[in-house]
């Protein structure tokens, strides 16, 4: 066994630079975390099912009103001039999501993430009608029968029709649905959507469709920049999903009966051995890595990794790894978790499930793969509390603040005042200068609301018509023509104040402004 | 065991220089495109007069405040584009020693 192996095997597609992706059939799996996943399943894609139906305060619970500008999100209303807390929530969400990276890894991508979700459900209904890991692969390879075509029709149809409902769905948060449900194909006569809503309900179904279907952890390798980046957001205290190769290594198949390394006394392996066994049974760059940092070096370009192959294993010596490969065959993302963290990793746990079911079988402790920390891996104290989760708790609890204070605070009145563009200013008949504005008034409050315009400035300037009141209904916006009348002598710009109050005391809002006269 | 070894795509590490230049160019030259076609409809001023009426702005600083929101979202587009295209090996390492 002397012979070397070089480290740069391909597989049978060659170094060519365009090997089209390898289709991985994910075995399906149960488990905790699976049952986590499930759980998160029905309730996010619950909620995004459910909420355009749910009346809220005799309105659609979350409507996102484009033609009139104003988003309803239970009970509060949006409008253009509250972009900045759409803005606010969504930094929110980025901190919250470097926040929780930092803390527990890729719990959005396990749980949360549209994609892996979407994926999830589309995995279940192949899984329903093509059947599982094995039939699909023989399906794949079959030639086209009638089987193969009532299965593979089957299962796009059912994929089409939720992808459809689900593109119905997403219209549905911006034109109410239970109309757009009333005017839809089938459920009333001829073809009542309007063009754009037809194109985004078949648009959107067409996205989910490909990339729930065909793309999916695909979207996570090669499209999605958090993957990209997560690992900035990781130490050796971050939760990941973790191979213990010191208790696994060396692994191997062994006749039943062979206790766990425990129980038949051969401990863990040392760090070094642990590593270099991972490296050598696969090859793979990332396992080159923590082989060289397990002997102290760091940066690959010190380090030129000769894979020796691997010694035939007495079986007591064997660690507890099987090497049944389940691991790699539940994986949706088709990696070798064993190799160590890699970005491809999803952190959605099956491997964890997969490998606790047959450490259940062969009667060995579970958690050889678990969720843990790097250093709790290489049986170093973990510190859950560390600068840059400081750092980023608080920064999230501040916005958090401000954020619920500034929605909470908002005006309810805005009130904005522009100068007519024509002219600086008229004289008007006996000499009196004066000056055109229009007021913009919004009532964002849904209760009605009587208005006084006055306005406060120097030098005799008054409104034309005298101060004045308006009636403005729930929602309303006012457009007013005012004029401003001074003096004949008056020169030169000078600031003017409108104020606009609720004609009960309840809200004001005052804005500046110039008047004109003659230079 | 089954072999699950990933092809080998990566191209060797590309200077600094030439990444940044990789990002930066294709942008600007997709900004100046799309300044000229869009102030071909647009008049600073006028989009001023809607948006936000009391700013003193000229329309040289209108058409270059233009230009640069462009070139600002032109290269966002390519820096993602230049993010994605890494090889998984840029990314893919243990975590750093403490």
């Amino acid at each position: 066994m002397s012979k070397k192996i070089p480290l740069d095997i391909v597989d049978d597609a060659g170094n060519s630079y365009y090997v089209s992706e390898r289709k991985i059939y994910a075995r399906e799996i149960s488990g905790r975390f699976q049952t986590l996943r499930k759980i998160a399943v029905w309730v996010l894609l619950g909620m995004f099912y459910a909420f355009p139906w749910l009346e809220w305060g005799g309105r659609q619970s979350v409507l996102f009103d484009l033609p009139a500008r104003k988003f309803y999100v239970f009970g509060l209303t949006f409008w253009p001039q509250d972009f900045i807390f759409l803005a606010m929530l969504l930094i929110m969400a980025g901190l919250t999501l470097f926040f929780v990276t930092a803390l527990a890894g890729r719990l959005w991508c396990g749980y949360a993430c549209p994609q892996t979700v979407w994926t999830e459900i589309f995995m279940w209904i192949e899984n329903a009608i093509e059947g599982d890991r094995g039939r699909r692969m023989k399906l794949d390879k079959m030639p086209w029968n009638r089987e193969k075509i009532l299965r593979k029709g089957g299962k796009h149809l059912a994929w089409a029709l939720f992808a459809l409902w689900t593109g119905f769905t997403f219209v549905g948060f911006f034109t109410p649905i239970r109309d757009l449900f009333a005017r839809a194909p089938f459920v009333s006569a001829g073809w009542q959507w309007g063009a754009w809503e037809t194109f985004w309900v078949f648009f959107y179904a067409l996205a989910t469709w490909g990339f729930a279907g065909f793309l999916r952890e695909q979207v996570c390798k090669y499209m999605c920049p958090y993957a990209r980046f997560q690992s900035a957001m990781f130490d050796r205290n971050t939760l990941i999903i973790a191979y213990d190769p010191m208790r696994g290594e060396p692994r191997g198949p062994r006749k039943r009966g062979l206790g766990s390394v425990l129980e038949r006394g051969r401990g863990l392996l040392d760090k070094v051995t642990a590593y270099d066994y991972v490296f050598r049974a696969s090859g793979n760059a990332v396992a080159a890595d923590a082989a060289a940092q397990a002997h102290g070096i760091t940066g690959m370009a010190e380090f030129n990794p000769v894979r020796e192959p691997l010694p035939k294993f007495a079986p007591e010596e064997l660690g507890d790894c099987i090497d049944c490969t389940i691991c790699v065959q539940v994986c949706p993302t088709g990696i070798d978790i064993r190799n160590g963290l890699q970005y491809e990793c999803i952190a959605c746990g099956a491997c964890i499930d997969a490998c606790d079911e047959v450490m259940d079988k062969v009667g060995y402790p579970r958690g050889l793969i678990r969720y843990s920390t790097q250093n709790a891996i290489d049986n170093r104290a973990t510190h859950v509390v560390r600068p840059r989760v400081i750092v980023y708790g608080l920064l999230l609890a501040g916005l958090f603040a401000a954020w619920a204070w500034g929605v909470t605070h908002r005006a309810p009145l805005i009130v904005e005042a522009m100068r007519d563009r024509n002219a600086l200013y008229r004289i008007a008949e006996g000499g009196e200068v004066e000056n055109g504005y229009t007021l913009r008034v919004v009532n964002k409050d849904d209760t009605a609301r009587t208005l006084e315009v006055t306005v406060d400035a120097g030098n005799g300037i008054r409104l034309a018509q005298g101060p004045f009141e308006v009636k403005a209904a729930p929602e309303e916006v006012l457009t007013l023509p005012v004029i401003l009348r001074g003096p004949a002598d008056s020169k030169g710009a000078v600031p003017v104040r409108f104020t606009v109050a609720a004609a009960d005391g309840s809200v004001s809002k005052q804005v500046e402004s110039k008047f004109f006269g003659p230079m | 065991m089954p072999d699950f070894t990933e092809p080998q795509f990566d191209h060797p590490p590309r200077s600094a220089v030439q990444a940044v230049g990789a990002i930066l160019w294709p942008s600007f030259f997709a900004a100046c495109v799309a300044t000229m076609v869009f102030f071909a409809f647009v008049d600073p001023i006028a989009l001023r007069d809607q948006t936000f009426p009391d700013l003193p702005m000229s329309r040289a600083m209108g058409y270059s405040v233009g230009f640069f929101m462009f070139w600002l979202a032109t290269a966002a587009s390519s820096l993602f584009t230049w993010i994605l295209l890494r090889p998984p090996s840029r990314f893919n390492r243990a975590l750093p020693p403490k």
